[in-house]
This record gives structure tokens, C-alpha cells and sequence, in this order.
């Protein structure tokens, strides 16, 4: 299990009901930590419309995961 | 002696200085303009200066009482010399008495930048090597000004054509702007400031995003703007565009934000573009900026820009808000630099996200992000951001925590031909109905997509039966029906047009967007 701080924006942190959470998870890549929390927080985005950042980096989806990586999971968002 | 004054001989300080005398005057401050030796690297021996001295003393004259006015001084004067002049001697004389020192200093400062600037004066330099030439005035050069005539009428306004408006007429008697402050950034300067004046800018959408970034740029002296937006000004935006007030309300927003913005700063051309930005007018908006700032609120839009200014070759500043929330970017046209479509390869549809009507929104965090466009253009065109990497900045304004995330071209993202084209050329997606009745007549079905609590404001007689709320046909809630004859409508014809244009790829041709939406016929 590897301690993985994770933070939502826009419409998964109004999911999430937070904007940053730490989890342990068993998740070897983002794309399995997105599933893992999509299920938990019920978000109903599916995965290829988001982008995700690994330590302020947007990242491929099959990037491996090591403990204490900062996960960003970003929506697109258009107000104005 | 008037206010301002030519004169054939030598000028005489002394003289002029008597007659600035006052008992509430506390002190004076004179700025005096003495022939050099040089210019631009040539010896100069001698020079003659010419003017038009009737419009040159009503113009002088009027710069004088500007500053008098604005600075709230005691007395002012200017002589300037005419005819032939020698190496040392005076040109120009300027002087001001007043109860302070600062406001003498100031007013003295505002007339001379103004004399140089407005009041039609030649100077012809005779050079050491036996030539000569006639000089411009350095700050005609630096900041184009147009006495031009008013808006021509003659034009075009319908909404279906890309017109441009100006509009001049407020700037002979505004006061000159003073970018004092930005100029005394070492990294500014004269130099800097000539660059924003000479920089023309154009402004997509003037709402909550749109309002501070043109009020800012604006402010700094952009030479030249251009304001697309093709809404009216309604209660429910002044919240976060306090730029526009309750008298404004049905108004068009482009051509408010201009009259405002020339209230601001007279030196800026502002030209407005009352129209939506569509795949047909895009390019010719582009065109003639050096650079684009994208401030509407749905993706089509973005990423019409995107497109444009990808097949332009021109930087383009995006941000968008959600909430409590922003996001920033800018495209650059480098190699390496991502755009908006190699963030985000699969265009999002609008209303899966929510937008300001449907989500809500503070006022201040369309404007943080705004100033931050803003902030991000003058960088781009001072030459500031060369240490900057690309990246998506998102900004929280709850928790008041920020985020570069370092962005990377996506080699898959084709650069060269920027959203493959996508608007085809079958059916138009758009139909244009006066009245609803008339749509009625259409043979189409008509469907509200709008929300259920906007649906509850509407008057009798704009009451659409059929209604499928676009929330939930984005979340898997309720279908749109796969067969049959539909027009779309949504409140500005913005979501509808989305939703048209989502089903016309899924392979449904008979599916139209209402234009405008309710809106459009309502006005």
C-alpha cells in the first residue's frame, strides 16, 4: 500500500466533498487510483475526459504510482 | 500674454515667471527645453522649429487648462520657440505655481508630455556633415493618435457579420493618461510602454473574465482593442462585471464596455464586435491582433480561438472558472508549446462542467482570473514571461492555494491543421427564428434545454412544452430522442448549439440550435 495525497478540482471536488484527501491504496498507476476513487466518491466522469498531474506534472494515465506522490485530478472547466 | 504662447525670439524666463506669481501660490516649478548637440548619433549645429500657430495656441492653451483643472494649480504657462535656434538655447518654457510643490511638478510634467505630444510643432535638425531633416515629435511616433472622425454609421451592424466599430470622438478633450507608475518599472520604461501602444489586442467575450481584462489593459495603454461579444448586458451578470450598471441592463455588452473603456483612456482604439465568435468570423477577428485573450464561458468558443490562433501563428490567453476555482493558460506559437487541444485532446461538450448560470459564481474569482489574463498578455507583450515554461495554472480561491502543472506538447495534437476542420458544410447547425411562434411554424419540434428553474422565470407565451434539461441528458439521466425533426433552444443559444452539434456527430441530421436562444427573440 503505498500513502498517495490526492487533490480534486472543480466538479470532483463538489463530488469528493473535499478538495484534498490522503489515501492508502493499492493502485499501481493513476488511471488505477482514479477507478479506486471514481467508485468511492461516485464521480460519473469518465476517466478520458480528465487530465491528471503526478508532482505538478501532467502525467500519462499508466504512470506508475510511488508512496507519497502528489495526485492532481483536473476537470476541464469553461465559466467565464 | 494667453496661456500658451509662440514666440520668434529668444524666450525670456524671467519675464514669464512674474506673471505665474500669486499670494496662495507656495511654490513653482519650471521645465525649460534647451537645443542639444545630438540626435540619434549625429552632430547636430543648429535647428528650426515650425508650427501651426493658430491651432497650435488652441490646442497649447487647452493642454494648459487641463492642467490646471486636474492637478488643481495656482497659474500655468508655455512659450514655445518658432525660426531658427542654436546649440544651448531655450525652446521650450514651461512653468507652474501652486500651494504644493507635488502638483506643480506634476502639471508641469502633464503639459510638457502634452505639448510634445498634441500641439503641431516641426523640427527641422541641420547636421554637422551639411544635411538636415525634419524631426517627428518622439511621442507621435511612440503612441499613433488619430484626431479621427466619429464612428462612420454608414456601417453594418447587423449580428451576422464580423463589422469593426471605433469610435474617437471622446479623445481631443479627455485628459492624457499617465502610465507614470508602469513606466517606472525598470523593466517597463519608455521602451515598454512604446511596445504596448504600438500592441493591439483582441478580447473575446466581455463578461465576468472579459471586464477586468479589458479595464486593465485598457488602463495600460494597449493601442488597440477589439471586444467580441454578441450578448446584452442582464441583472444577473453585474455581480462579477461591475464594469456595467443597472442602466445598462438589455444594452449591448461590447458597445457598453467601449464607451466605458474610452471614459478610461482616450489614446486606445477600441473596436467592437457585437457578434458571437463562430467558426465563419473567427479568422477575420483574429486578424490585425497580436494577440488573442479568451474570456467566454463554453469550450466551443475556447477552442474556436484555440484553432485560430493556432492557424495564425498568435498567442492566446485562456482561463475559465468554475466556482471557487480557475484555470490558466497560454498558448504560445512555438514548437514545443501545447495548446488547448493537447491538454485536452477530446473537446469537452459544454454542460457536462456546469457554467456560471448553472453552477454559480463569486464575483472576485472571474475577476482573479481576469486580472491574471491580463497580467499574462502585458507580460507576453513586454517580453516579461521568457523564463516561462508551459503549464496549466489552477488557482483556488477557498483554499487560496495556486498550481503550475508543467504542460507538454502532445505529439499527437495536429498543430498544422488545428481541430481537423471540423465544421463541415452539410446542413447549417444554426437556424435564426424572429419570433417563437414562427419557429412553431417551422414543422420542427421545439425542445427547452434549459434548467427547470430557468424555465420558471419565463413570461407566458414563451413557454416551450417539450422540455429535456441539458444536466440531465449530460449525465445519463434522459435521452434525446434519436429520431425526428428538432430545434434546440437554450437561453442564449450556447448549450443548444453544443448539444446540436454532439448529435449532428453521433450521426442525427435533422438537429437544430435555436441562434441566440430565447434571448435573441426576446429582443
Amino acid at each position: 500500500m503505498n500513502e498517495i495525497e490526492v487533490q480534486y478540482f472543480a466538479v470532483l471536488r463538489e463530488r469528493a466533498g473535499t478538495s484534498r484527501e490522503t489515501v492508502q491504496t493499492a493502485a499501481a498507476t493513476a488511471a488505477e487510483l482514479y477507478d479506486e476513487l471514481a467508485a468511492r466518491h461516485d464521480f460519473g466522469l469518465p476517466q478520458a475526459m480528465l487530465r491528471v498531474a503526478v508532482n505538478d506534472e501532467f502525467s500519462e494515465w499508466s504512470r506508475p504510482l510511488v508512496a507519497g506522490d502528489r495526485v492532481v485530478f483536473i476537470p476541464p472547466v469553461a465559466g467565464g | 500674454m494667453g496661456a500658451f504662447a509662440f514666440a520668434g525670439g529668444p524666450l525670456e524666463p524671467e519675464r514669464y515667471r512674474e506673471s505665474l506669481a500669486d499670494p496662495s501660490a507656495g511654490g513653482y516649478a519650471s521645465f525649460e527645453g534647451w537645443v542639444r548637440d545630438h540626435n540619434e548619433g549625429r552632430t547636430v549645429q543648429r535647428l528650426e522649429y515650425e508650427a501651426f500657430e493658430p491651432l497650435g495656441i488652441a490646442e497649447g492653451e487647452r493642454i494648459v487648462a487641463e492642467a490646471v483643472a486636474r492637478f488643481g494649480v495656482t497659474r500655468a504657462a508655455c512659450v514655445h520657440r518658432v525660426g531658427s535656434l542654436g546649440i544651448g538655447e531655450l525652446a521650450v518654457w514651461v512653468g507652474v505655481s501652486a500651494a504644493h510643490r507635488g502638483e506643480a511638478f506634476a502639471a508641469c510634467r502633464y503639459i510638457i508630455d502634452e505639448v510634445k505630444h498634441r500641439v503641431p510643432i516641426w523640427k527641422k535638425e541641420h547636421y554637422a556633415d551639411g544635411n538636415s531633416g525634419w524631426v517627428n515629435c518622439e511621442r507621435c511616433a511612440a503612441a499613433p493618435r488619430s484626431g479621427g472622425p466619429e464612428d462612420d454609421h454608414a456601417h453594418s451592424h447587423g449580428p451576422e457579420h464580423g463589422h469593426a466599430r471605433t469610435d474617437d470622438s471622446a479623445r481631443s478633450t479627455a485628459p492624457a493618461p499617465d502610465y507614470s507608475r508602469q513606466i517606472a518599472l525598470p523593466e517597463v520604461g519608455a521602451a515598454g510602454q512604446a511596445r504596448l501602444a504600438a500592441a493591439s489586442v483582441l478580447v473575446v467575450g466581455a463578461g465576468g473574465l472579459g471586464v477586468p481584462v479589458l479595464q486593465y489593459l485598457a488602463a495600460a495603454g494597449i493601442g488597440r482593442i477589439g471586444i467580441v461579444d454578441g450578448d446584452v448586458v442582464e441583472g444577473s451578470n453585474l455581480h462579477r462585471q461591475p464594469l456595467y450598471g443597472t442602466a445598462d441592463l438589455g444594452r449591448p455588452k461590447a458597445a457598453v464596455a467601449a464607451e466605458r473603456l474610452r471614459a478610461l483612456n482616450r489614446d486606445v482604439r477600441i473596436e467592437t464586435h457585437a457578434v458571437r465568435a463562430t467558426p465563419d468570423n473567427i479568422d477575420a477577428l483574429v486578424a490585425g491582433h497580436d494577440l488573442i485573450v479568451e474570456c467566454t464561458d463554453n469550450f466551443r468558443a475556447k477552442f474556436l480561438v484555440n484553432d485560430a490562433a493556432l492557424r495564425a501563428q498568435k498567442p492566446a490567453v485562456f482561463a475559465s472558472v468554475h466556482q471557487y476555482e480557475g484555470q490558466l493558460q497560454i498558448y504560445r506559437p512555438l514548437p514545443h508549446w501545447p495548446c488547448l487541444r493537447c491538454l485536452w485532446p477530446e473537446a469537452p461538450r459544454d454542460g457536462l462542467v456546469g457554467n456560471c448560470a448553472e453552477a454559480g459564481v463569486l464575483g472576485p474569482v472571474p475577476a482573479t482570473l481576469g486580472a491574471l489574463q491580463a497580467m499574462q498578455a502585458l507580460k507576453r507583450l513586454l517580453g516579461l514571461d521568457a523564463g516561462e515554461s508551459p503549464s496549466l495554472v489552477t488557482v483556488d480561491l477557498l483554499s487560496l492555494e495556486t498550481r503550475r502543472l508543467a504542460a507538454r506538447r502532445n505529439p499527437a495534437c495536429d498543430h498544422e491543421n488545428p481541430g481537423n476542420a471540423h465544421h463541415s458544410d452539410e446542413q447549417p447547425l444554426e437556424l435564426e427564428f424572429e419570433t417563437l411562434a414562427e419557429a412553431f411554424e417551422s414543422g420542427l419540434e421545439l425542445v427547452d434545454i434549459r434548467e427547470a428553474w430557468e424555465r420558471a422565470h419565463d413570461p407566458p407565451g414563451l413557454q416551450i412544452p417539450s422540455h429535456l434539461p441539458l444536466s440531465e441528458l449530460v449525465q445519463g439521466y434522459a435521452e434525446f430522442p434519436a429520431e425526428g425533426r428538432y430545434l434546440i433552444i437554450c437561453a442564449h443559444g450556447v448549450r443548444s448549439l453544443s448539444l446540436a452539434e454532439q448529435l449532428r456527430s453521433q450521426g442525427q441530421a435533422e438537429v437544430y440550435s435555436l441562434r441566440g436562444g430565447l434571448a435573441a427573440l426576446r429582443s
